[in-house]
């Protein structure tokens, strides 16, 4: 066989496998969420739905408030992402542009904070907020949250903030901006991809999250759709198809967030302030 | 009213002492530039002015209040920046309302100050426009309009021309001047470049490594350097420098190379205290030439030429004087149709009425009472 590919074909192979990677799964679960449940179990398997049906997603509504648990996770993540973002971009600010001593020290300190397995916070956290009388409340997932997602959120920001020229700042305090005024008023948005880049890194670790979500919260209104999924199976069943309904309900969202933002996350806003 | 005043300023990053101890008083509506070679301190110099870097000790007040502890947005003083730092999500209009706007200017004030800016900088058309969208030039003169809106105090310039090329530079040097004239703030205005701050000057602070030399008017500077360093910085080409000795009662400078010149004799009573000293001898290139007339002070020396630059309206000529092996080489301005050769001999005009002489340790100028 003849491997002598173009530079160009081996682009478009190598972007063929990742987009079938990362959308098999996907378009799996959409299919399986059409189809009855019988007609998932029969063989031979059939891959388009014979018979569409929407029934999965009423069931999915009425068999679990997972309305409910779509406003918890909503709350709980975009809370969480705020809270996340607001602070590390003061922290991302505070590395790039104060002359901090030590700085970069605390970079890989952060870097190797955001490496640690979770499972090893869990018990403390779960003592921390019985004693703070947080569990089954939305704050008992918001603040770990917010906390995990900080370090990789600050590396992310730092290193947009790097990109943009300090003497931006400095123009701006002299025009009659405080340090955190120009901070907001021009920093943060000329790294308008950079925070949003971190705001989604931490929504979609929120969204996804299960241990601390099973954990905290173990009254059935209080859970998140990561974990109210799992209401559907039955002791002996597993209803695959109105699993699959749910799981696509907790894409939408998702995929509107990125939908809405993936033009802001686009770069290149910063050309031009400077000579260049 | 607004006057900015330096009382021993300093300046340390940790351990390095980058500004040492530094006294000015400009007054106000006067044009002072800052100058010195790339890291003397300059910018940091103006940056404590503008309130961007900390002060170290000693105080600093403009129009008559200090201003040490104050943020730079309450300092009233506006800012131009090297890269122009113009806000790149901004339109031209935003970006010199900017300013404006955070103060809560009525909006009908904002659209005057802006609209009058434009017109003196004739950028006018340019509103729409994002700064990525303009030319150098263009980019300049928003970042100088934004300035001007403002009315401040004083306007501080850190190297503002250094990005354009030749031409669009001087072009932009004469709009600065108009600028002072038309507005009469006091400006205080950073260049490594000697002819920006002899052209716009009313006075010149001259830096070295952290220290002020001379202070002083661009007649001043040029003709009465402070120090060597000063005399070194200023003209194109800079000053001739010679080791020499004085001699005979301070009647006569024994010049490296066997060349001995004579003193003139208003300064013979200042050299008479310096008898026997090691100093340096300098002699700027216009005061070296061929010889015309017969002057007190004019004193003729063989010499060779080792090299010529014709510049058009003016000749350099390298010169070797007298015969010595290591004879001193000076640079002299000469007329294009001297029609100097390499390797001619000649004649040489040497006009010891502007002579200087520096003290070979400390740099610093030898000079007496008018002088
Ligand atoms: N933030 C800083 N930290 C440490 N040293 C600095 C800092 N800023 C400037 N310097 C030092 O101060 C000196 C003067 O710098 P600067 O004022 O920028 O010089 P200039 O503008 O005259 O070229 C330089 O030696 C520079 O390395
Ligand atoms: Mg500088």
């Amino acid at each position: 066989m003849n491997f002598n590919f173009s530079r160009r074909t081996t682009v478009w192979l190598a972007a063929i496998i990742v987009m079938v990677n990362g959308f098999f799964p996907a378009v799996w679960i959409l299919l399986t969420s059409l189809k009855t449940e019988t007609e998932l179990i029969r063989s031979p398997i059939t891959y388009l739905p014979e018979a569409a049906t929407l029934e999965n997603y009423m069931t999915a509504f009425t068999a679990q408030p997972i309305g409910r648990f779509l406003l918890n996770s909503v709350v709980v993540a975009g809370l969480s992402t705020a809270l996340c973002v607001l602070i590390s971009a003061l922290a991302a600010y505070a590395l790039t542009r104060l002359r901090m001593p030590h700085r970069n020290l605390i970079m890989s300190l952060l870097l190797a904070i955001s490496m640690f397995p979770l499972i090893s916070l869990m018990v403390p956290l779960f003592k921390v907020m019985r004693e703070l009388g947080l569990l089954n409340t939305y704050l008992a997932l918001i603040l770990p949250y917010a906390v995990l997602s900080l370090p990789v959120c600050t590396l992310v920001m730092a290193s947009f903030f790097q990109d943009i020229p300090p003497d931006l700042e400095a123009a701006a305090m002299v025009d009659g901006c405080s340090r955190v005024g120009a901070l907001f008023k021009v920093v943060v948005p000329l790294a308008a991809p950079g925070v949003f880049t971190a705001g989604i890194l931490a929504f979609v670790n929120a969204w996804d999250e299960f241990l601390l979500a099973l954990t905290m919260m173990n009254r059935v209104n209080m859970r998140t759709l990561s974990v109210g999924i799992t209401l559907y199976q039955g002791e002996f069943a597993f209803p695959w198809p109105l699993i699959s309904a749910a799981l696509i309900i907790a894409l939408v969202p998702i995929c509107i967030i990125i939908a809405v933002f993936q033009e802001r996350v686009v770069g290149g806003l910063t050309a031009g302030g400077v000579k260049g | 009213m607004s006057e900015v005043t330096l009382n021993h300023v300093a300046k340390s990053f940790g351990p390095v002492n980058v500004i040492k101890g530094i006294d000015l008083q400009i007054k106000s509506g006067e044009f002072v530039v800052f100058v010195g070679p790339s890291g003397c301190g300059k910018s940091t110099l103006l940056r404590m002015i503008a309130g961007l870097e900390s002060i170290t000790s000693g105080k600093i007040s403009i129009g008559g209040t200090i201003v040490n502890d104050l943020p730079p947005r309450l300092r009233d003083i506006a800012m131009v920046f090297q890269d122009y730092a113009l806000y790149p999500h901004k339109s031209v209009f935003e970006n010199m309302a900017f300013g404006l706007r955070l103060r809560k200017l009525p909006e009908h004030e904002i659209q005057t100050r802006v609209n009058n800016a434009a017109g003196i900088l004739q950028i006018n058309h340019l509103f729409e426009r994002k700064p990525r969208e303009l030319s150098g030039g263009q980019r300049q003169r928003v970042a100088m309009g934004r300035a001007i809106v403002r009315q401040p105090k004083a306007f501080l310039f850190d190297e503002p021309l250094s990005n354009l090329d030749a031409l669009l530079r001087s072009e932009m040097r004469v709009e600065i001047k108009k600028l002072h004239h038309r507005l009469g703030n006091t400006i205080i205005y950073v260049t490594h470049d000697q002819v920006e701050a002899m052209t716009l000057a009313d006075r010149i602070v001259v830096l070295q490594e952290g220290n002020l030399v001379q202070y002083d008017t661009p007649d001043g500077i040029y003709n009465r350097p402070a120090a060597k360093f000063v005399a070194g910085f200023t003209g194109s080409p800079p000053m001739n420098f010679a080791p020499c000795r004085i001699g005979e009662g301070g009647r006569v400078l024994h010049v490296a190379g066997g060349v001995d010149l004579p003193v003139p004799a208003r300064c013979v009573d200042e050299c008479a205290r310096h008898i026997g000293r090691e100093v340096i001898f300098g002699l700027r290139p216009e005061h070296i030439g061929v010889p015309t007339v017969d002057a007190p002070g004019i004193e003729r020396i063989d010499g060779s030429v080792l090299l010529v630059e014709p510049l058009g309206a003016e000749t350099l000529g390298l010169i070797k004087l007298g015969k010595h092996d290591k004879a001193a080489e000076v640079t002299g301005r000469f007329e294009p149709d001297a029609r100097l050769q390499v390797g001619q001999n000649l004649p040489i005009a040497l006009d010891l009425n502007h002579f200087h002489l520096f003290d070979c340790k400390t740099g610093l100028a030898i000079r007496g009472n008018g002088w």
